[in-house]
């Protein structure tokens, strides 16, 4: 069963049949992007508000697109420097954004559960633009949706994952590996020792090195980004050594690339940490690929998810 | 107020005995005059039918916020006394981290007086360990002592500074005042907001992990070991920390230790959807811990249930995602229904731990006067009807903040009547208005 949603908060509110009809509705919106018209009028005379409360240039602007793609119109509250730092609380603000009749609430903000909060105080759609350590849902989506172009197929059974890196702090590692195991693929993780928590899902087993790993033969090699040091407190000795023992190295590039590897990155990209600068021209790289799926997607969500602010429309 | 109250066939309990025992109960002049089949009242006598109702000494807790003075939004000394009353509790024991924080004999003073103006139950205060609860410098132990206090605690931070502890423990132990510690090692516990693990995980919510309460659960108790001085344990959430007290109480080191009933009955799984309601600090552990604390309880490693009873108003909790809010849950109002809910009614324990854990022992530990449902005793009574149900909505409570799990949930259990002296503090018995 696939019903449309009020809001997209976490991986874990849909069911598989959601996320096949989201990723089924962001394939005409990819065919749409060849032409030299790239819009349709189907959110026309709504609002899209985005609250970024993290620093982010290409989530941000993914959605921008995909609302003015959609007809919709768009506005980003400039949050740093609106009254919200003047110790407005966040509630304050979105009882703002329903004076203004938003449709649709894309919010990013470091604490996690924040969007849910918000989405019980709001008719507005909330979408979850990452929030914390928590979630990401539409760059979940927007993976399982690459892979869905690579693999030529939503059943990913049989295909193998390889989450390397920051899996501790990172919102996508858990939302992307939740829609991959949804859909079939097995999920297998390496890491610092101190960024692979023993918390995380039994199923994602892990690598204790690179050769390890390897061994496994997985389809994708998927990178998250890594911070050398998060409040004064260092998860691993340098970057230079995050690169020689878990980064996408010269050496390890070379092993797999004749394997047919597919590699993705959420981005932004360390270059020489997490990947050699090699691996970004490799064919088979799949992250600006991610990108541009990135505004289909989004497009996508838009689309399916149905603000309560509609129903006023009678 | 009735000078002369008949209880008739109330089922008592008591610590030393499993089994209720039915009987008549008379208290004249706030003092249990008579405990005996068939007493007859006299005229003028207030008679109560209590069959099937459990009577039990009137309740008492060692961790309480007041929050007064200096938060009194949340909750003053005198709803703080009403909350206790609509629980079956008839003396808490304020903690010291108010605003500006209980720390010399003048602050004492003062906070006894507003106490002996609004409080109506038993109130006894702690004073801090260190000023202003900064963990820098020991905070006015004697003089606080000499103005009433009945425990020193920094509660809410750990005195990290090993050696400002051991010179407290020493310094408190001459004073007979027991030092209670929160324990919880805070380079470990960080930005964490809830346990770390599986849920943690799956939330993306900074966790605390077990070790920061267990390394300083440990740590606490070789300073007590080595100087001498009673050490009491507040809010012990883990099985390992359990059995660290269980071992020095074998090796007879001089410690005490609580348990909340939120650790016994929840834990870190039932945090869903961010619900603040379920944040505290040390956090909700695993369903393990749980069924190990209770057997600790069962046992007898727990001296004393106590609530950490921590209101903090509704906007703080509700309106702020769930690592922003503060840490803390009510707990006077539903302790008792709780217990006998999830407990007593299951056949886990009887009435008899309930009253040695949550009336005696509590006393016991602080050297205070006994109260029991015998005669030439005190009458500080509760009577609770196993039979009614309690709805705990925010209209039943006393307590200035809602920040309870149990807010809007029905518990089996009521309590009836509460008395203390010749004060009859909540009448809810048959016949009432």
């Amino acid at each position: 069963m696939s019903e449309p949603h009020k809001d997209l908060l976490q991986i874990e509110d849909l069911n598989k049949d959601e996320i096949e009809s989201i990723l089924a509705a962001a394939q005409p919106f990819k065919e749409l992007f060849k032409r030299s018209v790239k819009k349709v009028p189907t959110l026309q005379g709504k609002t899209v508000l985005s609250l970024f409360y993290e620093p982010s240039t290409r989530t941000s602007s993914s959605f921008e697109v995909a609302a003015n793609r959609l007809s919709a119109d768009f506005t980003s509250l400039a949050v740093a420097s609106s009254s919200v730092v003047k110790g407005e609380t966040i509630l304050d603000t979105v009882d703002t954004l329903g004076a203004m009749r938003a449709d649709y609430i894309v919010i990013r903000h470091k604490k996690a559960g924040i969007p849910n909060l918000v989405a019980e105080h709001t008719d507005a759609s909330v979408i979850n633009a990452g929030d914390g350590f928590h979630a990401h849902p539409t760059q979940a989506l927007l993976d399982a949706s690459t892979l869905y172009d690579v693999f030529g197929k939503l059943d990913f059974s049989g295909k193998k994952i390889l989450i390397v890196g920051d899996i501790l702090h990172s919102r996508v590692a858990r939302s992307t590996s939740r829609i991959m195991t949804m859909l079939g693929a097995e999920v297998r993780v390496l890491g610092p020792g101190t960024l692979v928590p023993p918390g995380r899902p039994d199923k994602m087993k892990k690598f204790k090195n690179y050769e390890e790993a390897l061994d496994w033969k997985p389809d994708v090699v998927y990178l998250l980004r890594v911070q050398f040091e998060r409040q004064g407190e260092q998860f691993f000795p340098s970057s230079g050594e995050y690169h020689s023992v878990y980064g996408l190295n010269e050496d390890r590039f070379n092993k797999i690339k004749d394997e047919g590897v597919w590699v993705m990155h959420p981005g932004p990209v360390n270059r020489g940490v997490e990947l050699a600068d090699s691996v970004t021209t490799y064919d088979r790289c799949l992250i600006n690929r991610q990108v541009e799926n990135g505004i289909a997607t989004r497009m996508a969500v838009l689309y399916w998810l149905k603000p309560q602010t509609f129903q006023q429309d009678g | 107020m009735d000078d002369l109250i008949l209880l008739k066939q109330a089922s008592v309990a008591s610590e030393d005995s499993a089994d209720l025992f039915e009987t008549d109960v008379l208290v004249e002049n706030g003092v249990i005059k008579a405990v005996s089949s068939s007493l007859n009242a006299i005229d003028g006598t207030r008679v109560i039918d209590a069959k099937g109702k459990v009577l039990l000494p009137g309740l008492f807790d060692v961790h309480v916020h007041v929050r007064e003075p200096g938060q009194t939004s949340k909750e003053t000394i005198r709803t703080g006394s009403e909350a206790a009353i609509n629980g079956g509790v008839t003396g808490i024991v304020a903690m010291p981290n108010t605003v500006p924080a209980i720390d010399n004999g003048g602050m004492v003073r003062s906070v006894l007086e507003i106490a002996g103006r609004d409080s109506r139950v038993e109130f006894f205060t702690t004073g801090c360990i260190t000023k202003d609860r900064k963990g820098k410098e020991m905070a006015a132990i004697g003089g606080m002592k000499e103005a009433g206090v009945v425990m020193i605690t920094d509660d809410g931070s750990p005195v990290e500074n090993p050696q400002l502890l051991r010179r407290a423990m020493e310094y408190a132990r001459e004073f007979d005042l027991p030092l209670a510690s929160h324990c919880e090692t805070m380079h470990l516990s960080g930005a964490g907001a809830m346990n770390e693990g599986k849920r943690s995980y799956k939330l993306g919510v900074p966790g605390i992990p077990s070790i920061s309460e267990e390394i300083c659960i440990a740590r606490d108790i070789q300073i007590a070991a080595y100087t001498g001085a009673h050490l009491h344990l507040q809010h012990v959430t883990t099985a390992r920390g359990m059995e660290i007290i269980r071992r020095a109480k074998n090796d007879g080191v001089k410690v005490t230790c609580e348990v909340a009933p939120h650790h016994l009955i929840f834990n870190e799984n039932d945090i869903v959807n961010y619900d603040t309601y379920f944040k505290m600090n040390p956090p909700l552990r695993t369903e393990e811990d749980n069924e190990k604390l209770l057997e600790g309880l069962i046992e007898g490693v727990f001296d004393v249930i106590a609530t950490d009873h921590a209101p903090h108003t509704e906007f703080e909790k509700k309106q702020q995602d769930f690592e922003t809010a503060p840490f803390g849950i009510t707990g006077l109002e539903t302790a008792l229904p709780s217990l006998y809910h999830h407990y007593i009614k299951e056949g886990k324990f009887g009435w008899d731990l309930l009253v040695k854990r949550y009336a005696a022992e509590p006393r016991r530990i602080l050297n205070l006067d006994q109260v029991s449902v015998k005669e030439g005793s005190r009458a500080e009574l509760v009577l609770f009807d196993p039979q009614a149900t309690t709805t705990f909505s925010q209209d039943f409570m006393k307590s200035k903040s809602p920040n309870t799990p149990f807010l809007d949930k029905e518990l089996q259990g009521s309590v009836d009547l509460v008395v203390n002296g010749e004060e009859v503090l909540l009448d809810r018995s048959d016949g009432a208005a």
